[in-house]
């Protein structure tokens, strides 16, 4: 039996893996978990309070909102936007950073400038004004909200990981593997890949929580989804007419965000502190 | 400031004794440490690494590992008891009673801030003479260490300067406050022998003005015993012997100290053979168990007395102690042997380089023009077949970019390179598959040459993984146990990752890789600076073995003169980038005719204790720094 890894021992790693495990339920059973349809409306029960209020109705634990739909649901359901855009955006922004940044640290040279200046141009662009810019090119839709995401932040891969294989490449095993004739696909993939995949993994799920909360913001300004899918964006723009008379139908989406991203992060915080301290720990003794 | 008590001694151990308390189980890491260390003398402290040396010094500082206590005997200085002494004494007394010059001269100073940032804090912590500004008092002490440009110095950041510099300005921070004890773990362990040479001037001559007691760390006894009054090697924690320092060289009564004699090679004289130390110290884990002498496992004079009860530190001779039952029988441990059949048909050759010329440029951009510097100039030399060739010269001397040019990592800027008839100068990816078959490298640092996440078997293998051949797991296993078997490793190694190994276990399989196609020629950068000499007389052994096995040539690159002695036919001596002399190697060491050629004789200490040991030769104008 082998022992747990060391990362998995961490007591950040697991809560991160717990919440988004949960989300992940969420989001797959999210038609078996919801007590109603999150579209429904249901004129004759608006705004009513969560189910512990005075007024409040078992058939909508949380409440419902000013058309009538289902807090809860609605809740469940939009995981699963959130979801569908942390994985996709940051994989996506992971795939052309950590490409672009294996490439110039390995070759260097002009390509290793080429790489450098383009990250520079793109990092002096704020990067809500970019993904705005790019979202009013685009037109609105999840798919365009993933590529925004993309296209803004594979610089922080590719920026941070480039340093890291720089150093790797410096190691004398990378010199041993191209003597003994590997070819420089196979020298990245299997000497320097393997020690920039834990940095990789820390920034991805770093990523997601990014994603999660770029993906809310474009859905509160209705950029995202259309108004036929759930998402928590959108519920906290819905919500914030009736902020006096409703306030728990803006509290429970921002939560929603926060569970998300704090689950996000601090899987990366724990990744971060055991992954890397395993590898000073090999790499020094 | 000055020695305010000149009567008895600065360092005294009573029966000493440090334990692990800390983890499931309780052993001791230092055992019955007895000595005394007077005012101005020098003691050296020898031994393999793990045997309790930096240990030693972390007690006196009381900065012992969490879970290590002493638990038995005192420890005083100057009559003070260190041990159970408050911590605001203590941390009065370090740094500026008791100084310390680490091994590793870049982790003694801050990569942060600049030399004069740490300088000044470290002067004002010490405290300065009245109306005295920092910085005067600075460039002071920086010309008392012979470095010049001091202001310069100051705003330099630790990475910007050589590694003899950097201790240099850790001599110079450590005798700033004019302490009374100096502690000095293997402070030349990382640097070349001229660099070595004038550190260890240098300290003595701070040394002698101001008549500090110094505790000198090392594993190389022929080096202590030049430097040292007095001499105490210690095995798995405990003292084998103590004695006067000449005495103990010439006349050692503990095997453990004749073995570590034998195992260096010598640099005067006819060759001799090594003494090979089997295996490697006993763990302290074990030693535990273990009733007899510790050294027995590796001892060439046990017998069954050995193994019964610990050997008692007992006198031999006039302040001479050593740990050993039959002391009168270590005159008998010689060294094998040397190898026979040294005989080389340098008629077929192998490689030829001609003019071969490297010239490093800076960083692209298309806006600076780059400049560039040659770190390899014209250099001509043939390999023949079955023939050792040895480079030697100081740190930036161009050795290591020649190797780099011979395998084939980097491509001359001018030259010519022939392998077995064939023009490869151009590197072409044809070239580059013919040269991988012909010839390998055996890289410096076992640390950085082999991937921490790939198992064993799988990086001595790594070439079969290349080229296709033998793809099944089974068929590389079956080639790893092969190799693992061929440098000396047990075959349960090839499951294991490169952290789970010894430094010289690393750099075995550090060969077996290279040897893995069989090439005719390897190429090897210092592979065994910084091993302890027992674990250099193993690798260098296994080499000539394999030589006989497989016949290949090797280009083998050291800073240490005598291992190039022993192992080379021929040797090349290389200055800024150009052979500055070369041929035979008895002929170069015995008759060397270039100054820089006796400037590096001059600066490896002596095998005879007794003739001086004047490194004057290395100042008569070949400065690097
Ligand atoms: N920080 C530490 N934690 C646990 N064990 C240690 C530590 N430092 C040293 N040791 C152990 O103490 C013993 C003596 O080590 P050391 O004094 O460094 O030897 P040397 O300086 O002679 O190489 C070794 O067995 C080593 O493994
Ligand atoms: S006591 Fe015996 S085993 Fe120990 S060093 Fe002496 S001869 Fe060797
Ligand atoms: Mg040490």
């Amino acid at each position: 039996m082998r022992p747990l890894p060391l990362w998995l021992k961490s007591g950040r790693v697991q809560t991160g893996l717990v919440i988004i495990f949960i989300l992940g339920i969420c989001a797959i059973f999210a038609p078996y978990l919801a007590p109603n349809d999150p579209n429904e409306q249901n004129l004759l029960a608006i705004l009513t309070p969560p189910a512990w209020a005075d007024g409040g109705d078992l058939m909508f634990p949380l409440g419902t909102d000013s058309l009538g739909r289902c807090v809860l649901s609605r809740l469940i359901f939009g995981a699963r936007v959130a979801l569908t855009v942390a994985f996709t955006a940051s994989v996506g922004a992971m795939i052309i950073g950590a490409t672009l940044a294996h490439i110039a640290g390995y070759f260097g040279g002009w390509i290793d400038w080429l790489i450098g200046r383009v990250v520079e141009i793109w990092l002096s662009f704020p990067p809500v004004i970019l993904s705005l810019i790019l979202m009013v090119g685009l037109g609105t839709g999840l798919r365009n909200v993933v590529v925004a995401i993309i296209l803004v932040d594979w610089t922080r891969f590719c920026r941070v990981l480039r340093s890291e294989v720089i150093v790797l490449r410096r190691r004398d095993y990378v010199s041993a593997a191209q003597l003994v004739g590997f070819s420089h696909w196979r020298t990245i993939t299997r000497e320097i890949l393997p020690g920039t995949l834990p940095l990789l993994i820390t920034l991805m799920s770093l990523e997601m929580g990014v994603a999660v909360i770029v993906e809310a913001i474009l859905s509160f300004v209705g950029m995202s989804v259309g108004s036929e899918t759930p998402a928590w964006g959108q519920m906290i723009a819905d919500a914030r007419q009736n902020i006096y008379e409703a306030p728990f139908n803006l509290i429970a989406p921002i939560l929603a965000i926060f569970f998300a991203v704090f689950g996000f992060n601090i899987l990366g915080d724990g990744l971060r502190r055991t992954l890397d301290t395993r590898l000073t720990q090999t790499e020094r003794t | 400031m000055a020695n305010p008590s000149p009567s008895g001694p600065i360092l005294s151990a009573q029966n000493l004794c440090v334990e692990s308390l800390g983890g499931k189980e309780r052993f001791p890491v230092l055992t019955d440490l007895n000595f005394t260390l007077e005012p101005g003398k020098i003691l050296g402290l020898v031994g393999e690494s793990g045997a309790g040396k930096s240990m030693i010094g972390r007690t006196i500082s009381q900065f012992l590992p969490h879970g290590f206590a002493v638990t038995k005997g005192t420890l005083k200085f100057d009559g003070e008891d260190l041990v159970g002494m408050g911590a605001d004494r203590r941390r009065d007394l370090l740094g500026r009673d008791i100084a310390f010059i680490p091994q590793e001269p870049l982790s003694g100073l801050n990569p942060v801030l600049s030399v004069g940032q740490q300088m000044k804090e470290h002067l004002l912590r010490i405290g300065l003479q009245p109306g005295e500004s920092w910085k005067l008092r600075a460039l002071k002490e920086f010309e008392a260490v012979h470095l010049p440009h001091g202001a310069a110095l100051l705003d330099k950041y630790p990475h910007q300067l050589s590694g003899g510099m950097c201790q240099r300005i850790l001599i110079a921070m450590a005798f700033a406050s004019r302490p009374r004890l100096l502690i000095a773990d293997e402070p030349t362990t990382a640097l070349d022998v001229t660099i070595q040479a004038r550190i260890i001037k240098l300290i003595g001559e701070m040394q002698r003005r101001d008549g500090t007691a110094v505790i000198f760390i090392t594993h190389d006894l022929r080096l202590a015993s030049q430097i040292s009054d007095e001499i105490m090697v210690l095995y798995a924690g405990r003292p084998a012997e103590r004695g006067p320092a000449k005495q103990l060289f010439s006349d050692p009564a503990h095997p453990y100290t004749r073995c570590l004699q034998l195992a260096n090679p010598n640099i005067s004289g006819p060759r001799r053979g090594l003494f090979i130390l089997p295996e490697r110290m006993p763990g302290l884990r074990v030693l535990k168990e273990l009733k007899g002498c510790r050294f027995a496992s590796r001892c060439p004079n046990v017998m069954e007395a050995c193994t019964q009860t610990e050997p008692p530190l007992a006198d031999i001779g006039p302040n001479h102690i050593a740990a050993c039952i039959r002391t009168e029988k270590t005159p008998d441990i010689v060294p094998p042997p040397l190898a026979p059949g040294r005989e080389i048909a340098s008629a077929n050759i192998h490689f030829n380089g001609e003019r071969l010329t490297k010239a490093y440029t800076t960083a692209w951009s298309p806006f600076a023009s780059r400049s560039s510097f040659k770190a390899v100039n014209s250099v001509d030399f043939t390999l023949g077949e079955g023939e050792f060739v040895g480079i030697v010269g100081e740190s930036g001397s161009g050795k290591s970019s020649l190797a780099r040019l011979v395998v084939g990592l980097d491509t001359p800027t001018d030259g010519k390179i022939t392998l077995a008839g064939r023009d490869v100068t151009a590197n072409r990816n044809a070239d580059k598959a013919f040269r991988r078959d012909y010839i390998q490298m055996v890289f410096q640092d076992p640390q950085s040459a082999l991937n921490p996440r790939r198992r064993i078997g799988s990086i001595v293998t790594q070439a079969n993984e290349a080229t296709g051949l033998l793809n099944s797991h089974r068929e590389r296993m079956v080639r790893a146990a092969e190799l693992l078997k061929e440098i000396g490793l047990p075959p349960d190694a090839a499951m294991r990752f490169p952290s789970q190994l010894s430094g010289g276990q690393k750099q075995r399989v550090n060969i077996a890789r290279a040897l893995c196609t069989l090439p005719k020629i390897l190429v090897a950068d210092e592979i065994v600076s910084g091993l302890d000499v027992s674990v250099q007389a193993q690798l260098l052994d296994l080499l000539l073995k394999l030589r006989d096995e497989h016949g290949f040539s090797m280009l083998f690159i050291s800073h240490d003169l005598s291992v190039v002695r022993y192992l080379c036919d021929r040797v090349m001596v290389m200055y800024r980038g150009e052979v500055v002399e070369s041929g035979r190697t008895e002929a170069v060491f015995s008759k060397p005719q270039h100054d820089y050629t006796r400037s590096l004789l001059a600066a490896v200490p002596p095998d005879d204790v007794n003739s001086e040991w004047s490194p004057v030769l290395a100042e008569a104008g070949y400065q690097v720094e």
